[in-house]
């Protein structure tokens, strides 16, 4: 099965069985490793990519049903040159810890940030619902997306 | 040569960035999970599908026939060499194969592996395998494995005991006796999940003419695999390196040698030296890999109307699980912690640890604190009810202090409990609020701890090495042996490096935890890397910065005794004058008249003493850390929901080298500890695992967390590196006593067993107050 998709701004074509997730196309096939797996059932938010502007659970998305879509991974986050301003506020307010949620953690967060750049904590808490951390307990991470949100609208 | 960030010169103290920082928030940062390697094939074990049975045979023939599978491997490939993570004390207690020749003793116990070209093969592969078992009868409960006449699940131990530890000091009963008010108490502990986000991962490649072993993995002990390796394969410690990459979380989950370590590596041998790769589903995680002990406390304790603590007897009870894993050290791990914060000098506790048919308990993050710490910080709180004294007033007459030493012998040096208790009382206005907002269903609870940093119980020493590489351009290098599973010791023991050498933290690069270039460490357990790897990295930066102020001395004919570096300067003691840059100072070594690397090396083994199993003394750590916990609570009489509002967590630190990754790790640490007190309970129905995903087994969301607020005591140890102490585990070990405390001054109900189900909560004010709660 032939399908093209746009990930992190590059076009793919790819020839694929059909029964392929679109993380192990992301990973396997296209070497991505940023995006985790976890879980592989959808639980903890460890694989999440944008599909169309919107977040997926990428363990849980067949690749095949991407066709013509435009997909971000954490890989294309930044510019390549400068860190983007949610990966400078997890770094600066010390919310990373062993870093295998972040990715997940970090798209969950634009996902928050690009509906409302200065959500309250409850607001954050339910953006990040489907996202488990197990070294940080979250706080630092709750601070971290409030200070990212300062700085997008700032350089904005 | 890069300049120098002015920032992070002094950086002892300051929340400076993680040091693998960037890498990690990118995703560019490559975990064991992430390798693939050329020819690389995927591995998976073959597990027993029973709780207990004798395996009469194993035939592997269909799975080696179906085309794409490389090798299968029982334990004929294997031997029937014994292996167990408390060997070095305990030799008589090691009870695990790398794959099990006879019996199997629960499900998924290993009893062979096999490779294959792709996930597919190998799955498809594994329902090929036929096993022949003569299934046995199994024992689930610890209680039912301890009566007489109950299968036996290992030879020769009686009543599945698999240890027992009798800690034995002083006359308990006479001063029991001798007390104003007396009281027993029972509480539960349930079995629960480190939950890893990482799971189990290794690769491992054989190399049969050079007869060299490569492990990479995502562990918290490479050292320790490699020893548990070498002796497996009878074969030398340096014809295995064991490479931790990139580790997603520990927890204590990751601290032995699991079978599929062993098992890649003969997989791979047999295959032809492919490398192998071995990751664990995240069933395999919760059912295959280690959990937290069960376990059943049973205390009785004295004490004078005045409040003082007279004396203490009781029987703890752990089900461990089919094998023996951590056994010994976790009972004593659980029993001694008491004589960190009470100064008792009467107690006689029992500790069994029991086999039971069901998944192997071992070591997970606080290593039988959080269970001693709900037992015995609830039971202070209702002796001190017993005699009407306020609970924090109870703990503050009878904690122990600076300088003393306690009945069992532990060593304690630096002790800002006293100071722990009162920061968190004002910072939680404990005064105006303890027994005041009943009204509202509003209730508030204390819980103190304390912790090790390092234990005697694992090997002769404990010591951790390092080495400092200054490079011509000053760049830095800092080989550790220490693994970062994620807590940022990477991180701090740059930091304190950078400190010691008297540069800016912007030059650091820091190499851990591979067994053939970086130093020996045995391993990140006990939060023991910033107390005991943190002084091995001082020596090391002490020892290169002596070679470049050598140099210096030489070259400008002065006295090194007098010079120093300080921010980025090498400094006259006597004038406080700057006589170069380290930058200059570093050329001047690499120049053409010296030329002289400069290499420093530290090594640091703390002065301890393992814990006599006859009668529980011993002073296992080179000192202690201490905390106070307060929660804040409301209870919904309708539905049993508990809400926490708020935790105070005061904690002595010693220094805080990195405040914001000590507030992350308590943080992380109390989180922790919620998920326990309210949903986290691994379920086995006859051994198996009945929740053995996120959905069944809910740890904390972003949802559950409550404000949280950290209060960081800094006492300067002695001992520790800038006087740093191990803070990383002891944050969660008060949690369930200070809401069960605090649970009692909103609604008067006492909580014994956890977790604390709504279920539970609206039992017990039903037996309480009747059928109507009109409270």
């Amino acid at each position: 099965m032939q399908i093209t998709f746009k990930l992190n701004k590059k076009n793919y074509s790819l020839d694929l069985q059909g029964h392929e997730t679109l993380l192990e196309v992301i990973r396997n096939l296209l070497g991505l490793t940023g995006t985790k797996e976890a879980c592989g059932e959808g639980e903890c938010g460890a694989c999440t990519v944008f599909a169309n502007g919107k977040t997926v659970l990428s363990c849980l998305t067949l690749a095949c049903d991407c066709d013509g879509y435009d997909i971000l991974t954490i890989e294309g986050l930044s510019d390549g040159q400068t860190l983007h301003p949610i990966q400078e506020a997890f770094l600066e307010k010390g919310a990373v810890q062993c870093g295998f949620c972040m990715s997940g953690m970090i798209l969950a967060a634009k996902n928050i940030l690009d509906q409302n750049p200065l959500p309250n904590l409850e607001e954050i808490k339910k953006g990040l619902d489907g996202n488990l951390c197990r070294c940080a307990g979250y706080p630092k991470i709750f601070d971290a997306i409030e200070e990212a949100g300062k700085k997008i609208i700032k350089a904005k | 040569m890069q300049e120098f960030d002015k920032k992070f010169v002094n950086p002892v103290g300051k929340s400076v960035p993680r040091i693998d920082g960037k890498g990690l928030v990118t995703g560019q940062t490559k975990f064991a999970y992430d390798v693939q390697l050329p020819g690389m094939l995927v591995g998976k074990m073959i597990r027993s599908p029973h709780p207990h049975a004798r395996i009469i045979k194993i035939d592997t023939t269909k799975a080696e026939a179906l085309p794409g599978v490389k090798a299968v491997i029982t334990a004929k490939d294997t031997g029937e060499i014994k292996f167990g993570s408390n060997e070095f004390f305990f030799p008589h207690l090691v009870d695990q194969m790398p794959l099990e020749s006879q019996k199997v003793r629960y499900i998924g116990d290993e009893i062979g592996a096999l490779a294959a070209i792709d996930e597919e093969t190998a799955e498809k592969a594994l329902k090929l395998i036929d096993v022949e078992y003569e299934i046995l009868p199994g024992v689930f409960d610890m209680l039912e494995a301890m009566k007489p006449g109950a299968p036996q699940i290992h030879e020769n131990v009686r009543n599945n005991i698999n240890v027992i530890l009798p800690v034995n000091i002083g006359n308990p009963d006479r001063l029991i006796k001798e007390s104003d008010y007396v009281r027993e108490d029972v509480f539960y502990c349930q079995s629960a999940a480190h939950t890893c986000m990482e799971t189990h991962t290794c690769i491992g490649q054989y190399e049969n003419f050079s007869n060299k072993i490569t492990l990479w993995i995502s562990h918290q002990a490479p050292f320790k695999v490699r020893e548990a390796m070498a002796k497996c394969f009878k074969m030398d410690l340096n014809d295995v390196r064991v490479i931790k990459l990139a580790t997603g979380g520990g927890f204590g989950g990751k601290l032995e040698m699991l079978p599929m370590d062993f098992a890649s590596c003969v997989l791979s041998k047999k295959a032809g030296g492919f490398p192998v790769k071995i990751a664990y589903t995240r069933e395999e995680e919760f059912t295959c890999s280690r959990r937290k002990h069960n376990m059943i406390y049973k205390l009785k304790s004295g004490v004078k109307k005045d409040g003082t603590l007279m004396g203490m007897t009781g029987e703890v009870i752990a089900d461990g699980g089919a094998y023996c894993s951590y056994g010994p050290t976790l009972l004593a791990s659980t029993i001694m912690r008491i004589f960190m914060t009470y100064q008792i000098k009467h107690l006689r506790i029992t500790g069994y640890r029991v086999y039971t048919n069901t998944p192997i308990s071992g070591a997970i993050r606080g290593f039988g604190g959080v269970q001693s710490g709900f037992a015995v910080e609830s039971h202070m709180d209702l002796l001190a009810q017993g005699i009407g004294m306020d609970p924090a007033e109870f703990r503050l007459k009878n904690i122990t202090t600076p300088n003393m030493v306690a009945a069992n012998k532990m060593v304690i040096s630096s002790n800002g409990l006293k100071e722990c208790i009162e920061t968190s009382m004002n910072a939680s206005d404990w005064k105006n609020k303890r027994g005041k907002q009943s009204h509202l269903h509003r209730g508030i609870g204390m819980g103190i701890a304390g912790d090790v940093m390092g234990s005697k119980m694992y090997k002769a020493h404990e010591s951790s090495g390092g080495i400092v590489k200054v490079e011509e351009d000053c760049s830095i290098y800092f080989f550790t042996g220490a693994s970062d599973t994620g807590q940022g010791s990477n991180t701090a023991l740059s930091q304190i490096v950078a400190q010691e050498l008297g540069v800016s933290y912007s030059r650091m690069k820091c190499i851990s935890a591979d067994t053939a270039i970086t130093p020996f460490d045995t391993g990140s357990f006990a939060s023991r890397v910033t107390f005991i790897a943190g002084n091995g990295a001082l020596l090391a930066a002490r020892d290169a910065k002596e070679q470049i102020l050598k140099i210096v001395a030489q070259d400008l004919h002065l006295d090194i005794k007098d010079l120093d570096i300080q921010a980025e300067e090498v400094i006259m003691l006597s004038t406080k004058k700057n006589i170069m840059s380290f930058e200059k100072a570093v050329k001047l070594c690499y120049s053409f008249n010296y030329g002289h690397q400069i290499l420093g090396r530290g090594s640091f083994n703390p002065q301890t003493s393992p814990v006599d199993f006859r009668t529980g003394e011993g002073n296992v750590s080179a000192s202690y850390s201490f905390e106070s916990q307060i929660a804040e609570v409301e209870v919904n009489t309708k539905d049993g929901k508990i809400t926490v509002l708020k935790l105070w967590d005061s904690h002595d630190v010693g220094k805080a080298i990195n405040p914001s990754s000590v507030e992350s790790q308590i943080e992380g640490s109390l989180a922790m500890g919620l998920g326990y007190v309210f949903s986290e309970d691994l379920k086995f129905e006859n051994g198996r695992c009945a929740n053995a995903n996120f959905e069944g087994y809910r740890i904390p969301r972003s949802v559950d967390i409550p404000p949280m607020e950290t209060l960081l005591i800094e006492t300067i140890d002695p001992q520790g590196p800038y006087g740093a102490k191990g803070m990383g585990e002891a944050a969660l070990l008060p949690t369930a006593a200070a809401i069960a405390n605090a649970v009692e001054d909103a609604v008067g109900i006492r909580l014994k067993e956890l977790p604390f189900t709504p279920d539970k909560v609206l039992k017990a004010l039903k037996e309480k107050y009747g059928e109507d709660i009109n409270l």
